[in-house]
């Protein structure tokens, strides 16, 4: 075993250089289904073992691409979409992706998806429009491995999001800071990274902007066409001009990297700005492309070493929609959903416009009450299937004869941690294999403090 | 005496049905500390956090002063519809509860709270006012949390936070060693069953197995970056739910109905259900609740004032029926936002960020009235208020003066306590 080394002292070309398996650090299903815990909702057994006969770079080039398969669901989610749409209520989108997150045949993509949603925060809650918050989904979807220039240009021009940040018109007598103060903390540069006049002067840049009838327009009436001085620039900037020279800035993909490894590889510590530049560069000689800073993270020595694994917190998502995809399940989307927003990460309704901070935070007692509780739930709803069985005849398909057995097979399925050996003797004492028998295992099993963990 | 957990019913249930995994001898030790008196005569702390930046001009209104009139066309609220306090100042109307605790004295207005060199984000400037310190230091913990362990609390029977609330644990009740308990209501506050299995009790002594369970684990997955501080804060963290679950479910049957006239909105139910678990004999120091919506850039009048109806009318219903029940000595409570709004209006009938604001105080032994002196309208820092008095001050002086702790190692320097009590 390797000495202890400190995250301070990891070597930033070690950390971003490709994960070569080796004895000490071999590619097996526990690595596995570590990838596919972070680059998405988890796999399920037959998914590890065919992602260790191939190579570590290999699974994750596959990941990146977009496949057959993927465009037939893609027609099948858009005539759900429209449903959800037709009730006009946003807690059927909510369903709806809860129900996308669960089948997807691309899970780094909706994983990802669901990064920018917590980026580019906006809730439902407030902007009341379902089609509008759609829309947005649809942009963070089509942008989430791609351009990140794009993609933070139509944020800016969003319906959903000018509605949610107050800013559905801009006057050029009273321009309005919340929008552009959001723009540079929030979406691209962080606190600290420019000055209270920036704020000002981008608010300005972007005056003439509005929402009419659901719409992005300019009110040329409204803009104010004099000169700006705006993070070092001077110029008569109209407002893409000044989103473009805040995304110009060297501290953008340096935010940006920072916060992908948070999403991807590590909740703490914050990684260091040593870490962070490498990928920093790479990302701005890519034209702020996100797609190959992700496959560089994904396929990285840090990714697959001690540092990363078991270092995140399960947020709901992955807690719940993890579990489901680890044993081919199914269940009820709309319940699943508002229990996600229970457990404090409502899609289509984060918290506020900072979005979900994750790690520690997700953890609480409640949430941690509501955790076991939903595992609980779904095990005994009535519409939860394992694929398309009951759990009982799914295991015995699985050739699990009783708690012992289930417990080998679960741990490197669901648990990025061992399983203590005091919680598996005690489990493992538990008679029979019946539907009741194996739920109750699993119920304690997934109330575990180690399962907590992604 | 109220026991957190029967012994009878605990054993009965652990023997009961031949699937039920033996416990042994191991009795929690929860029942050891059981033997506590029923009723405390400690302090108790109460925090509204009004999220989002309170207008607090519009609050404590200057309701003749010219820059005011000039700054808020739109916003400004008459003299004649102020609650007067004195000849230049008057409360919003929707303050009328607050202005009746006033009336009482009960009620305390420290004026112009801030800190040196304000910052206007949100998310920023609420860190600061949660932990005490800028983002230029490493910040783990929050104020309360380091009062929680300088007053060695970890081991408290009874949890010394309790949020109210859905949204994520406020940074303010954070501490290394502390578990604050978050409660988004008391029906759902407890564990599904387990027919094979007594759940509780099994993960409340897995969870604490900590030693143990590092050197069982296995080899390969003994990480060499060392101990996972992660895992470590989720056990105690369910340590702490287990027996917060099973000593919010104590409190709970004990819980008489109150006659106080909360608002209906959720601040109100969590308010109410703060003065049950108080009455109830927890023996917790601090509750912590959160009300959101002071971010008014547009369309500010009608929303602040359904907001400030609502704390003003929660804060005097718990007031009431903490009196009612006999609690009403013992408890502070304190309100705060993490800015004010600049004094001009925008464009959109709301107002942008800013800086000083007032912090509000309800209690029996206030020095009631207001507190410093409204920040001047003449001498502006680009628009803004400029404060007068630090908010660690005002921490300083609750934390001395309420609840008997020194400021210093929990404010992390010296800052003179304002004059709050009487």
């Amino acid at each position: 075993m390797t000495r202890a080394m400190n995250i301070s002292d990891v070597n930033p070309d070690w950390a971003w250089s490709p994960y070569k398996p080796s004895a000490e650090s071999p590619w097996d299903i526990r690595c596995a289904a570590h990838l596919f815990r972070r680059a998405g909702f988890a796999a399920n057994r037959s998914e590890l073992y065919s992602a260790v006969q191939l190579s570590p770079g290999e699974v994750v080039g596959d990941l990146m691409v977009a496949s057959r398969e993927g465009e037939v669901f893609e027609t099948q989610m858009q005539a759900l979409i429209r449903a959800a749409l037709a009730s006009g209520n946003a807690k059927q989108l909510s369903a709806q992706w809860v129900y996308r997150m669960l089948r997807t045949p691309r899970p780094l993509l909706e994983k990802t998806t669901l990064f920018w949603h917590g980026h580019f925060a906006t809730s439902a809650q407030k902007v009341e429009v379902a089609e509008l918050m759609q829309t947005q989904n649809d942009l963070l979807r089509k942008h989430a491995l791609g351009d990140f220039n794009t993609l933070l240009l139509g944020i800016a021009r969003d319906p959903a999001m000018l509605i949610y940040l107050d800013s559905v018109s801009n006057r050029k007598s009273h321009p309005n800071e919340n929008f552009a103060r959001e723009i540079m903390e929030l979406f691209c540069l962080g606190e600290g990274n420019y000055s209270e006049e920036d704020v000002r002067e981008l608010a300005r840049c972007c005056t003439g902007w509005e929402i009419k009838r659901k719409k992005f327009r300019f009110n040329q009436y409204q803009h104010d066409g004099g000169t700006k001085t705006l993070l070092g620039e001077t110029g008569n900037f109209g407002g893409e001009q000044g989103v473009a020279l805040v995304a110009k800035q060297a501290s953008a993909p340096r935010f940006i990297v920072a916060k992908l490894v948070k999403f991807f590889v590590m909740d703490e510590p914050t990684v260091s700005e040593r870490l962070v530049d490498p990928l920093a560069k790479k990302l701005r000689k890519d034209d702020m492309n996100v797609g190959p800073t992700i496959q560089r993270i994904l396929s990285s020595n840090l990714f697959f070493s001690s540092h990363a694994r078991a270092r995140k917190i399960r947020s709901p998502a992955e807690f719940a929609i993890g579990f489901l995809r680890s044993m081919n399940g199914s269940a009820d989307a709309y319940k699943l959903a508002d229990s996600l927003h229970e457990l404090g990460q409502g899609l289509y309704f984060p918290p506020s416009v900072k979005g979900w901070d994750g790690g520690r935070t997700w953890i609480n007692s409640s949430t941690l009450l509501g955790r076991s509780n939903l595992i609980r739930q779904i095990l005994d709803h009535s519409k939860t299937r394992f694929a398309k069985k009951s759990l009982a005849d799914y295991l015995r398909q699985q050739e699990i004869k009783d708690v012992s057995s289930l417990i080998d097979w679960i741990e490197p399925l669901l648990f990025a941690v061992p399983i203590p050996q005091a919680a598996k003797s005690r489990v493992a004492k538990l008679v029979g294999s019946d539907d009741d028998r194996m739920k109750d295992a699993i119920h304690i099993l997934c109330s575990l403090p180690e399962f907590q963990l992604a | 005496m109220r026991q957190p957990f029967d012994r009878r019913e605990f054993l009965g249930r652990a023997a009961a049905g031949s699937a039920m995994v033996s416990l042994g001898a191991i009795a929690p030790d929860i029942l050891c500390r059981a033997a506590e008196a029923s009723r405390s005569d400690q302090r108790i702390l109460v925090v509204v956090e009004m999220a989002g930046g309170n207008d607090g001009l519009n609050c404590v209104v200057p309701h003749s002063h010219d820059v005011y009139l000039n700054s808020r066309k739109q916003l400004r609220i008459d003299r004649s519809d102020t609650l007067a306090v004195t000849d230049e100042l008057g409360l919003h109307p929707s303050l009328r509860g607050f202005a009746d605790l006033l009336e009482a004295g009960h009620l305390a207005v420290v004026q112009g709270v801030g800190y040196p060199n304000p910052n206007r984000s949100h998310f920023e400037s609420m860190d600061i006012w949660h932990s005490c310190f800028r983002k230029d230091v490493t910040r783990d913990d929050g104020w309360i949390g380091r009062y929680m362990q300088a007053m060695g609390m970890e081991d408290a029977s009874d949890p010394p936070a309790i949020h109210l609330g859905r949204d994520k644990q406020p940074f303010a009740l954070m501490s290394r060693d502390v578990r604050s308990v978050s409660i988004r209501s008391l029906d759902q506050f407890r564990f599904a069953k387990n027919q094979s299995m007594d759940l509780k009790a099994a993960i409340r002594e897995l969870s604490q197995q900590r030693e143990l369970t590092q050197l069982v684990a296995e080899p390969e997955l003994q990480t060499d970056a060392g101990q996972n501080d992660l895992l470590a804060f989720v056990r105690s963290s369910t340590s702490t739910a287990i027996n917060a679950s099973d000593q919010v479910e104590q409190a709970s049957k004990q819980l008489a109905r109150s006659s106080a006239d909360y608002p209906n909105t959720e601040l109100g139910r969590q308010l109410q259900t703060v003065a049950k678990l108080i009455a109830a004999g927890m023996q917790t120091r601090i509750y912590y609740v959160r009300i959101d919506g002071f971010d008014t850039h547009a369309n500010q009048a009608e929303a602040h004032a359904a907001l400030l109806r609502d704390v003003s009318q929660g804060v005097t219903a718990l007031t009431n029926d903490l009196k009612d029940r006999g609690e009403a000595d013992r408890t502070l409570v304190m309100c705060f936002s993490e800015f004010g709004r600049r004094v001009a209006e925008n464009a959109s009938k709301g107002t942008d960020h800013g800086t000083a604001g007032p912090m509000f105080f309800a209690g029996q032994k206030l020095r009631s009235g207001l507190v410093g002196r409204m920040p001047s309208l003449s001498d502006l820092d680009h628009g803004d208020l400029k404060f007068h008095t630090d908010f660690r001050q005002v921490y300083a002086a609750v934390l001395k003066e309420w609840l008997e702790c020194d400021p210093e190692q929990v404010l992390g320097g010296t800052f003179e306590p304002i004059e709050l009590f009487s």
